[in-house]
């Protein structure tokens, strides 16, 4: 025995299940006049198929339909079949996960496997809304959440992990969607392979789903971001937010302290943003007039910082890199126009009559610019970037404007906010962390002695950092661990 | 100062209303931030419990407690958020029955031991509804660290600082639908 489609069970009313759609989404997978169904007995229909062709998903259902499988999970050999569950919608697992839009494949009771408790059963179950409506990462998308979830994917990728359970070769499975684990990412390798193989009946090229993202969102669903950015960019999948958005989940906070500082941003960033975007909605010009005097230079500086934390720019290239993107000097012009009409409303409120300005300033006068993160992270870049253009804009080139970035840059980079978090950490995590650091953001013998100064004079008696420190002390001035 | 740590009490949840609409149940909750910055919370059902002796539904707007299986695809929950001194209502939907796998047929040693069977809990004639709604006083982002990885916790009961909870006594027994 191997594989079955529940029919009807004690508990549960004829009309709850969907067995008739369960076989139709496995005669999609087969695509195989081959398979079959053998007669119902105790509420389940035995698939069988005698397999015609090849490719992947074909292979696959042949072995979940036509081996016995007895796996071996500790306390002996046991025969496990596998049940399709089609279509349970009111379904609702013992920690209370809803299975409505929804599918997954639960491991026996006595596997020990990630979902086994939540099997009374000793059979594999594999559970799924036949009218799901999920969308998904595509591969190359980025991350964006918009590949449709048809009903035959969703077993297809059911079976995947029901095939590893049967198999006692599931692998390791975590909580966290992106990175996909290395579970899910293997299910997703083989939905992908029906993807094609579908893709390929209608002779058309498929589109894949990424397998290092297992995230998944209802289709009314909608993606956050950057709210402020995106109010004012009209869109949370511009170029520019998504390049920052990648750099700070996968370059920043991807460290210990990089998470941190985002913590502390976080916190202070969203005790203003939602409002400020509330008074920005009705306000076009308000919105426009940060486009280009505020968000727009902001991006291009944090683009810059990424790509300057990838590799080492001299001076001559940062100014050229500022150059480059200042080229149209009609364009140019105006985004300094913009700067000065935004520096002159940040310090007075000057150039607007509507109310909702005056509430803005108000909001960010509180809960703004009193953070440090905000004045570090988004105030001060701006400024730096205004000065920077107002050189450009009097004549000055490349290396003079990459000497005056470099200076900007050694007075900036070593004032970030210091967190709290540098004191807990081990000595051997404190030289990773501040060699990412210094790789990073400091770069300069200048800026790092002036953080290392910080930290030390921040945290006097913690040992694990004047360790650190101290041995740093000993090297040359400027090497970074 | 923006970096107050939030309290507990800061956001609070009632439940307007408990009613029937078709083959659902539609429950209306109201949040009030009584802090002075927003306030983010999870604004779907993530999970749904019936305790059948004392009647009672708890709808729960929170990850906690839910476990990491092998799934389709890791649905984050609906986030929103609440501006401070505001009040927000969130519209849930939830199915008028809950159906369960059964833990007595599939229990060692019973009769039908290993069988694949389920329970139907009807919930028309509830007693009482709970709703737990998960907050933080930051909008969640995705925990890109390496310990991330090895927390058996799903990211977003990982990201919640409270909860807000409501209680809502189903005083009088409704009609039978037609």
């Amino acid at each position: 025995m191997a594989t079955f489609i529940l029919q009807d069970a004690t508990g549960i009313g004829s009309d709850d299940l969907d067995p008739a759609q369960g076989f139709i989404d496995m005669t999609i997978i087969a695509n195989d006049t081959g398979l079959g169904m053998a007669d119902p007995a105790a509420g389940k229909q035995r698939l069988v198929y005698t397999r015609t062709g090849n490719g992947p998903p074909r292979l696959r259902l042949d072995a979940m339909i036509n081996t016995a499988f007895s796996p071996d999970y500790g306390s002996g050999a046991n025969n496990v079949d596998t049940i399709v569950v089609a279509g349970l919608k009111s379904l609702v697992l013992d920690d209370g996960t809803p299975m409505a839009n929804n599918g997954t494949a639960l491991p026996p009771k006595s596997s020990g496997l990630p979902g086994a408790s939540l099997n009374p059963t000793e059979q594999c179950l594999v559970i799924y809304d036949t009218q799901l409506t999920i969308c998904v990462a595509s591969a190359g998308s980025g991350g964006s959440l918009d590949l449709p979830v048809s009903p035959p994917v969703a077993l297809y990728h059911e079976f995947s992990h029901a095939f590893r359970i049967v198999t006692n070769s599931l692998l390791a499975l975590t909580g966290v969607c992106d990175p996909s684990s290395p579970e899910e990412r293997a299910a997703i390798i083989d939905e992908n392979d029906l993807r094609t193989d579908l893709a390929s009946r209608q002779g058309v090229s498929a589109t894949l789903r990424d397998p290092g993202n297992h995230c998944g969102k209802v289709e009314s669903d909608c993606e956050s971001c950057c709210i402020i950015a995106t109010l004012v960019s009209r869109s949370p999948r511009s170029p520019q937010v998504q390049r920052l958005r990648c750099a700070r989940d996968h370059f920043v906070r991807g460290t210990e302290v990089g998470h941190a500082f985002f913590d502390h941003f976080f916190r202070d960033y969203y005790a203003f943003s939602p409002q400020a975007c509330t008074l920005m909605v009705g306000d076009q010009s308000l919105r426009h007039q940060l486009l280009e005097g505020f968000v727009e230079p902001l991006l291009d500086f944090w683009n810059m910082m990424v790509a300057r934390g990838r590799r080492v720019m001299s001076s001559t290239q940062l100014g050229a890199a500022f150059i480059a993107l200042h080229a149209d000097r009609g364009h140019a012009e105006l985004r300094h126009a913009a700067l000065l009409r935004t520096s002159a409303f940040w310090e007075s409120g000057v150039g607007q009559s509507t109310e909702a300005p005056a509430q803005l300033m108000a909001l960010l006068r509180e809960h703004a610019w009193p953070s440090p993160y905000m004045q570090w992270a988004l105030v001060a870049p701006v400024r730096l970037m205004h000065t920077l253009l107002t050189r450009y804009l009097a004549g000055a080139d490349a290396p003079a404007i990459g000497r005056a970035f470099t200076k900007a840059l050694d007075a900036w980079a070593p004032e970030v906010p210091i967190s709290t978090l540098w004191a807990a950490l081990p000595a051997a995590q404190v030289r990773r962390e501040l060699g990412f650091c210094e790789r990073a953001l400091l770069q300069t013998t200048k800026s790092k002695t002036r953080f290392r100064q910080r930290l030390g004079e921040r945290f006097p008696d913690i040992t694990a950092l004047a360790g650190v420190l101290g041995r740093l002390q000993t090297m040359d001035k400027g090497d970074t661990w | 100062m923006v970096s107050d740590d939030s309290k507990p009490g800061d956001l609070t949840a009632a439940i307007q209303s408990v009613a029937p609409v078709d083959t659902r149940l539609q429950v209306i909750v109201r949040l009030h931030n009584k802090a002075a910055r927003a306030l983010h919370y999870v604004a779907d059902v993530r999970a749904m419990r019936y305790d059948p002796t004392t009647r009672t539904l708890t709808l729960a707007l929170s990850d906690e407690g839910r476990e990491v299986i092998p799934g389709l695809a890791g649905k984050l929950p609906l986030f929103r958020h609440v501006d401070p001194g505001s009040e927000a209502e969130i519209h849930l939907s939830v199915p008028d029955k809950i159906v369960k796998l059964s833990r007595s047929a599939g229990s060692a040693g019973s009769a039908e031991s290993g069988e694949l069977a389920f329970e139907t809990q009807q919930l028309a004639d509830i007693r009482e509804v709970v709703v737990e709604v998960a907050w933080a006083d930051v909008p969640y982002y995705h925990d890109t660290r390496a310990s991330a990885l090895q927390d058996a916790r799903l990211p977003a009961a990982r990201w919640e600082q409270h909860k807000a909870r409501a209680t809502k006594r189903q005083d009088k027994k409704r009609a039978p639908r037609p």
